[in-house]
């Protein structure tokens, strides 16, 4: 290979590693837990045959929703994590975000999802110490969001 | 511009973030009765300097306009904050605040 192709390919190569190193997409990484449709099969594709604690882990969500299109849901926890998944069992996938934790961060995290039906909203926080841990909220939705 | 919405405030030592993002969040459902094609924001990641703070893998179960609120350690009053969404169909936004 002469010189200039050489330069050039390396160039190439550092536009397509991404900036920030902690970050990690979920999707290119683990595509199949968002085509998963049950809770129990998403947070196997992510994580694979895990036993979460049931403690740890706050799920805030109104306990009935006018609106499915809109629902705010915080997820909180003063577990040291590495990071935070997001599922429901509502619509026909069940993963709605995965967060990375990025060093010294705080989990406390509001957003806004859509739920077809009512349902029951699971977190898990996998923490730097490598164990998992859950928690869940049900919640009533009045008006489903997905719009069918 | 105009694609995104950011308060970011510094309390104490925490700074708390709220975004706004607008976006149809269109479902697959949703958008073959529309006759159109699905899109909703994949990943969304917020950095300072070239920190990350804040980085999320997202699925079509957002809500239309999303929004995201957040809080983390470790900036201070005048720092930038830049905000980073990519789409299903590859939209790449990028939008800076100033931490008040």
């Amino acid at each position: 290979m002469d010189r200039r192709k050489f330069l050039n390919l390396s160039i190439v190569a550092a536009v397509a590693v991404p900036v920030g190193l902690s970050a990690i997409d979920f999707r290119a990484t683990k595509p199949d837990t968002w085509t998963a449709h049950t809770v129990a099969d998403s947070i196997k594709a992510l994580y694979g045959d895990i036993k979460p604690d049931a403690s740890g882990v706050t799920v805030k969500a109104p306990k009935v929703a006018s609106n499915g299109g809109a629902i705010p849901v915080t997820v909180k926890s003063d577990i040291a994590a590495k990071s935070v998944a997001l599922f429901q069992d509502a619509n026909p996938e069940s993963t709605v975000a995965v967060f990375t934790v990025a060093e010294g961060g705080i989990v406390d995290y509001m957003l806004k999802i859509k739920m077809k039906k009512s349902g029951k909203i699971t977190a898990i926080v996998e923490g730097l110490d490598g164990k998992f841990y859950i928690g869940s909220q049900s919640l009533e939705v009045a008006l489903g969001g997905c719009e069918g | 511009m105009g694609n995104m919405k950011i308060k970011a405030k510094l309390k104490g030592d925490i700074v708390n973030v709220k975004v706004m993002a607008k976006h149809d969040m269109l479902t697959y459902d949703q958008a073959k009765k529309k006759g159109l094609d699905a899109n909703f924001i994949t990943h969304v990641s917020a950095k300072v300097g070239d920190k990350v703070v804040y980085d999320v893998s997202t699925s079509q179960f957002l809500s239309k306009n999303p929004m995201f609120k957040f809080k983390f350690k470790g900036a201070s009053k005048g720092d930038k904050i830049a905000i980073t969404w990519v789409d299903l169909k590859g939209n790449t936004v990028t939008e800076e605040k100033k931490i008040k």
